[in-house]
């Protein structure tokens, strides 16, 4: 039977502190090879101006000219061993669609010698009153990856309020910032804006350890929204729901499953399983229809976590 | 056929605009900082009109397959605010560097006046030490001699000539600006300045050389598809498609690339842009229909 993943490091986890120095030499090797010569050379010499002491105009402004060595669109690109690493260092830390461009502003970042001190939440701070959208997306990045979190707890739920898509995604997804440290309120606005934005929700990092009645409540209260408007239902947004508010729930999944579209149905199946509907797995699984009945043996096996949402019909196909 | 819209102040367009602006096939603009149609009175209407062009309009325009670029600078009429263009100027090199900042500009003259010519040697200085482009705003009175004095100072202040565009020509001026060397940009608008004929003939007369299509669209009234408009009525007189081409888009690229900050094999390449992501209902569409899956009409 389907449980929720409990181990992720969720809001009480007590996370061993970050070791900025490992970080800093992470970043390095993971630029090594990967940069033009000329990038490699702005890259150093950037990175000892910093370590030699900038004021803030100046971090800017080596900060933005990191735009002129690396363009936005190529991709990092990380082996799985370099993935493992980043696990590794930050618990959650997933630099799996980084792009070359943010990978090489958090070198620069990380060759600052103030990571734990007030004047790095200064400079955090004096970036953001100029960033453009590339340097927001970097910058909230590598702020998880920063010592003492709670620092930047405001900054982190500000980029939430954004409604370019893509910075949005930058605190969302693939990060572990918001599972550990955001509150309640702002945890829940930020997931069901994701579902507004279109955003993959279960790319959001510790979802399934932060599920609650409220959380539940107010994803059915969009299912009714929605069905109101006669609008589809997204199909992540049956990750809000979890094992709560089931009066409600059951009968919303039950319709999803019979009359969604295909990947809301699968979804709907995933979602029973999350609700630990056993039974009804049971008879969907009976039922032997080619496309509900091995996503319920999934969902029956325990297979309907978070991840589970990502092979869901119509999506990008898992890594290999 | 695609176009490049050099000039256009997408801020203040609607998305209706920018959604005939891709039917259309314009695949990508440059938007100017300008003023706002009246004077600003605090820095903070710079800093936060800088970064609107630097963010959300790059991010509106994404939503439509418009690839977005823009210029910063601090233009010749609010340069007469003297202690307001200090503080700017100082918070200049502070946006100028960022990504997919094509150039400093729109700057240059408006009256001629000291305070502008102080403002636009300063931001011409910038230039050269961090070897961007210039776009210059040439003047609506006493054009031809605003447009020599631009290239003059420009020259002194060690601004290469393939590095200045001067925009808003006419039949008056262009030849002068093609005789400097720099780059000598159209702006089509509806009812002064240029239009779609008359810049079929300057094209006929002294070919595609350094010469740029633009609409320089704004909160006036102006056209978005002005670019298009003229490149259809070029290819209508008999104008060869090489000409259009070059004038239309081309040239645009050849310009403003050379500061390292557009993507010029992106740009060239598959215009098929999956729209699916950008679309949300709570950023630009309420609850419509994302237009996907019809890439822009190439
Ligand atoms: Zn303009």
């Amino acid at each position: 039977m389907g449980t929720l993943d409990e181990s992720d490091p969720g809001k009480a986890s007590t996370c061993a502190e970050v070791d900025v120095e490992q970080i800093g030499k992470f970043f390095c090797a993971l630029l090594d090879g990967r940069l033009s010569p000329s990038a490699a050379e702005y890259v150093d010499q950037a990175a000892a101006e910093i370590i030699a002491g900038v004021d803030l105009k100046r971090m800017g402004m080596l900060f933005a000219l990191a735009s002129r060595h690396a363009r936005d669109r190529v991709l990092l690109d990380p082996s799985e061993e370099e993935l493992t690493l980043a696990a590794k260092l930050v618990p959650g830390w997933n630099p799996e669609r980084w792009g070359l461009l943010e990978t090489l502003r958090a070198r620069l970042w990380f060759a600052r010698q103030d990571l734990d001190q007030a004047s790095c939440v200064e400079a955090v701070e004096a970036l953001f009153a100029h960033a453009d959208e590339g340097e927001c997306r970097a910058l909230y990045r590598i702020l998880p990856l920063l010592p003492d979190g709670l620092r930047f707890q405001w900054r982190m739920q500000e980029g939430c309020r954004t409604n370019i898509v893509t910075v949005f995604e930058a605190v969302a997804c693939d990060n572990p910032y918001p599972a550990r440290h955001f509150e309640d309120v702002g945890w829940r606005q930020m997931a069901i804006k994701a579902l507004f934005l279109g955003s993959p929700l279960w790319r959001v990092h510790g979802l399934d350890g932060r599920l609650d009645e409220e959380l539940a409540r107010m994803a059915l209260d969009l299912v009714e929204e929605r069905s109101s408007a006669g609008r589809p239902i997204p199909a992540d947004l049956w990750l809000c729901v979890g094992p709560f508010e089931q009066s409600r729930a059951l009968p919303l999944i039950a319709r999803e499953v019979d009359h969604g579209t295909e990947e809301g149905r699968c979804a709907g199946i995933l979602a029973l399983g999350r609700a630990l509907q056993e039974g009804r797995l049971e008879a969907l699984i009976r039922a032997q229809d080619p496309l509900l009945s091995p996503w319920a043996q999934a969902a029956q096996d325990g297979d309907c976590s978070q991840a589970a949402f990502s092979r869901l019909p119509g999506r990008e196909a898992p890594n290999q | 056929m695609r176009f490049f819209d050099p000039h256009i102040h997408c801020s203040s367009r609607t998305t209706d605009d920018l959604a005939a602006m891709a039917e259309a096939g314009i695949r990508a603009v440059i938007e100017p900082a300008f003023w706002l149609g009246q004077p600003r009175t605090t820095l903070g209407a710079f800093t936060d009109y800088f970064s609107s062009i630097l963010g959300w309009e790059r991010f509106r325009a994404s939503q439509f397959g418009i690839s977005h670029y823009c210029t910063i600078g601090l233009n010749s009429k609010e340069a007469n605010d003297e202690g307001l263009a200090r503080e700017v100027l100082e918070i200049l090199p502070s946006y100028a560097l960022k990504e997919g900042v094509v150039a400093i500009g729109e700057i240059g003259y408006d009256e001629i006046t000291p305070a502008e010519e102080r403002a636009y040697e300063a931001q011409l200085n910038f230039a050269a030490e961090n070897d961007m482009v210039v776009m210059v705003h040439s003047p609506h009175r006493d054009k031809k001699r605003g447009i020599q004095r631009s290239i003059d100072v420009a020259i002194n202040c060690g601004i290469p000539m393939n590095k200045l565009v001067i925009d808003h020509n006419n039949e008056e001026t262009v030849k002068d600006v093609l005789d400097s060397g720099a780059w000598a940009a159209f702006t089509i608008y509806p009812h002064t300045k240029m239009g779609s004929a008359r810049m079929c003939e300057v094209v006929k007369q002294y070919g595609p050389d350094r010469i740029i299509v633009d609409s320089s669209a704004d909160w006036g009234i102006s056209d978005p598809l002005a670019v298009p408009r003229t490149g259809a009525l070029m290819l209508e007189k008999g104008i060869d498609p090489e000409i259009v081409r070059l004038t239309t888009w081309q040239n645009a690229i050849d310009a403003y690339a050379q500061s390292g900050q557009i993507d010029v094999e992106a740009l060239e390449g598959s215009l098929e842009v999956d729209q699916r992501e950008l679309f949300g209902d709570s950023s630009i569409l309420r609850g419509q229909e994302p237009r996907v899956d019809t890439p822009v009409i190439n």
